[in-house]
């Protein structure tokens, strides 16, 4: 007879009942789902068996989108309505797009919102209404799978993704109806999959090369800290344009024009550049044979030179980035041990060989570089969820680029600097140029330029009323704080009379909240009721998150740490939270409820959280309090 | 003995006496110790109210390493606890010879363009300049330590002169190799 399995006291209420979460790697050309079981991480396949899932949306009227291989196989017939590679589309712009633009076939509404929105037989779509379709089919693959709800997902996104496009990303997770654990850098999970599966310590390199991005990563792995010590990469580079630059090879000797041709070609001649770009990772040249029209093929030959020759400008800017990073980190070539490949473009040898070559050492092919994404990013997801508790892991990030706010003369001002680690605030203080300026403009932007029109302008916003004074007399202290998936906020403060603006950032190009509560009331699986229901669920599980936590640490160290009255003032509290999650039928009710404990327990809280910094210090050298003399 | 780490110097946070001269591998093995305790994935589970205090302590821990890692930035902290502002205008009067000696180490930066073998001229450079760092951190541990806070402002001046040099430098290399790529 199996033994009774007894909890210790004050621990989950539900001893070893597992928490599922995913990882998920949103892809631009696939995207995979995978998670933890019984200690084997794995991916996720659908009904026939297929682990990848094509990050292909095709609208059709009063039809509910259909993702993955069957749009993705209407792809050239339908062009105008079938989504695909929408990740490039992520966090831009109208602006951005005009710059993409004429790579894309797609008809563009026009809108009082930002953000850029496709027209399509079933109506204007966003791009992160595109990318919600997709992680609701990996949602649905893995409830069905696991038979059971999910508690969260962490989602991947390149390393080089901007504030506006990680954003975007956790929008689409929010309309999607899904929980994110966390927002994980792509050569990060590539390097959590491959640390813990080879044992290796020191300095690694990940290039990471997409469909539509690519990434490099210094990392430093010792002791399960998976160290990030920069990051580089260019968030619109990757396997596509190997196919653009086939394509545009193609066109002139078939006698077509980029500016005038016909979607449904264009589509076509992408999609056998693509045929023949994998054919020559085993061949040394491929014949093409593309039936234009009923009456019109074409035959020609590409050889392995021709495409080196054609892709080698884009792997050279690969190439630099990765110089630059080596150099952000202080690392030199001879000091990293591995360079692990990611993404399904690297498997073009011409990237292996130049990025052998660069880092004058074998380039790690073994790892699947399709999984090996979503597979770190379902450890995590593991940890995360609390299925790991003993588990050392820890993954530590920097931010890819520079975040500073515009000054006088079209100036950035950075504020935090480009491989920063994170989560990291920084304060700086300005102040007013005229006499009597009561208010100031502040714009946020992200790039490493020294001009705000060549960066990348996250938001706008003001800092009203404060009282007039002589120019220069003003303080206006701008906070920036970075948390832990890469998303900041800014504060900004009048000092002398404490006038405050408030922004998470996301304004400028993001959804912004009305917008996207109407996208979620309008979608049919959430009508009005469904959205109530949902936010009491949320409540209610919030609420036995933070009592489950409580009586954890009562349990642990309540009776030392605090005081009597203290002590009953968080237990009336906690019970109030128990009684309002058993009886309330509104979220309103347990969310004050739950903002109730917290402030009983603020002090406890800090308490404890000092004390387990202590508790990691007492492993030290106890010299350091001999210098009280010296502070100021 | 308790540590708050809001109210707790950048060099207390990491248990490392107040002084310029750090072990930064010492410090590197601390700073990884916080992380594991303070870092926001720990928290992942807990209330919105500790993923907070987690959100910021880690901040905090990661701007004091930051701050103590780089050694303009800790000269500059360390002087700014003595009450002494880097950023104040005043006095600034500098070494005669020291802004002669870099107007010409700039104009050679210039020249190197024009050498047989441009990079390792700037090789070169980078380990004079690196030498000159090295130097100039001896005098300020030395200044530091003896209270004399006027001369370790010059010194971190000077520093901040070869930093700038050392990015010329850099950044003529880089665009160097990509003519030669």
């Amino acid at each position: 007879m199996a033994l009774l399995q007894i909890a210790e006291p004050g621990q989950s209420s539900v001893p070893h009942q597992r928490r599922f979460a995913v990882g998920i790697d949103l892809g631009t050309t696939n995207s995979l789902v995978a998670t933890v079981r019984s200690g084997v991480t794995e991916t996720l396949a659908d009904d026939d068996g297929n682990h990848l899932l094509p990050s292909v949306v095709r609208y059709q009227p009063d039809q509910t989108p259909v993702v993955g291989t069957l749009a993705k196989s209407h792809a050239v017939t339908d062009p105008f309505n079938t989504i695909v590679s929408v990740k490039r589309l992520m966090g831009r712009g109208v602006a951005d797009l005009k710059s993409l633009g004429e790579q894309l076939p797609y008809k563009f509404a026009d809108t009082d919102s930002t953000v850029p929105r496709i027209t399509t037989a079933g109506g204007d779509v966003s791009a992160i209404e595109v990318s919600a379709e997709i992680l609701k089919s990996l949602k649905d693959r893995s409830e069905r799978t696991l038979g059971d709800e999910l508690v969260g997902a962490v989602i991947t996104v390149p390393a080089y993704f901007d504030d506006a496009q990680r954003q975007a990303t956790k929008d689409a997770a929010r309309l999607a109806n899904l929980n994110v654990l966390r927002l994980l850098n792509e050569p990060t999970a590539a390097a959590v999959a491959y640390g813990l599966d080879s044992g290796q310590e020191g300095v690694v390199a990940v290039y990471d090369l997409g469909g539509g991005t690519f990434d490099i990563s210094i990392l430093r792995l010792t002791q399960g800290v998976f160290e990030v010590l920069a990051t580089g990469g260019d968030s619109a580079l990757g396997g596509d344009d190997f196919d653009h630059a086939i394509a545009e090879w193609i066109m002139p000797q078939v006698g077509l024009d980029e500016s005038t041709i016909d979607p449904s070609i264009a589509r076509l001649l992408l999609r056998e550049a693509c045929k023949a770009k994998e054919a020559l990772s085993e061949n040394d040249q491929v014949e093409l044979d593309i039936e234009l029209s009923e009456n019109q093929r074409w035959f020609g030959l590409l050889t392995r030179d021709q495409f080196n020759q054609l892709v080698d400008p884009l792997i050279k800017k690969t190439l630099m980035a990765c110089r630059r990073a080596m150099r952000d980190a202080g690392i030199e070539k001879n000091e990293i041990i591995d360079v692990v490949m990611v993404g399904g473009s690297t498997r073009a040898l011409r990237v292996r060989e130049q990025v052998g070559d660069f880092f004058q050492q074998e380039v790690l092919v073994s790892i699947d570089p399709d999984r090996v994404v979503a597979i770190g990013a379902a450890i995590q997801a593991n940890a995360l969820a609390g299925n790991d508790p003993d588990g050392g892991m820890l993954l530590l990030d920097v931010i890819p680029l520079s975040l500073g706010i515009e000054t006088m003369g079209g100036l950035t001002e950075k504020i935090i600097h480009r491989n920063t680690p994170i989560p990291v605030s920084r304060a700086q203080d300005f102040t007013t140029y005229k006499d009597g300026q009561t208010a100031m403009a502040i714009q946020v932007v992200q790039g490493e330029r020294e001009l705000v029109s060549d960066c990348r302008s996250l938001a706008k916003f003001e800092l009203r009323g404060f009282p007039p004074q002589v120019a220069g007399a003003a303080r206006i202290r701008v906070s920036f704080q970075v948390d832990a998936d890469g998303l900041l906020s800014v504060t900004a403060k009048e000092e002398t009379s404490g006038v405050e603006a408030h922004v998470e950032v996301k304004p400028s190009y993001g959804l912004n909240d009305s917008e996207i509560e109407t996208m979620l009331r309008e979608s049919m699986d959430y009508a009005s009721d469904d959205m109530k229901a949902r936010s009491l669920r949320e409540q209610q599980v919030e609420a036995d998150r933070v009592i489950e936590a409580l009586d954890a640490a009562m349990a642990e160290d309540g009776e030392d740490m605090l005081e009597a009255d203290e002590r009953d003032t968080i237990l009336s509290a906690s019970e109030l939270l128990i009684q309002m999650r058993q009886t309330s039928e509104t979220a309103q009710e347990i969310k004050l409820a739950i903002e109730d404990i917290e402030r009983a327990s603020a002090g406890y809280v800090a308490k404890r959280m000092n004390a387990s910094v202590q508790k990691s210090m007492a492993g030290h050298k106890v010299e350091e309090f001999t210098v009280e003399e010296e502070k100021p | 003995m308790s540590v708050d780490l809001f109210s707790s110097n950048y060099f207390e946070i990491f248990n490392a006496s107040f002084s310029y001269d750090i072990d930064l591998n010492e410090m590197g093995q601390i700073y990884l110790d916080l992380q594991k305790s303070v870092h926001p994935d720990r928290y992942a589970n807990a209330s919105d109210q500790e993923k907070r205090i987690a959100m910021q302590q880690t901040s905090l821990i990661n701007q004091a390493f930051q701050t103590l890692k780089d050694p303009v930035s800790r000269a500059q902290y360390m002087l700014k606890l003595k009450g002494l502002d880097m950023n104040s205008e005043t006095d600034t009067t500098m070494d005669a010879g020291f802004l002669m000696e870099q107007m010409e180490f700039r104009e050679s930066i210039m020249d190197a363009r024009d050498k047989n073998d441009p990079l390792a001229e700037l090789d070169s450079m980078a380990i004079d300049l690196n030498n000159k760092m090295k130097d100039l951190m001896d005098a300020f541990t030395r200044a530091f330590a003896e209270a004399s806070y006027d001369s370790a402002r010059e010194i971190v001046r000077k520093m901040q002169f070869i930093i700038k040099a050392k990015k010329e430098v850099d950044e003529l290399s880089e665009k160097l190799e990509d003519e030669l790529m």
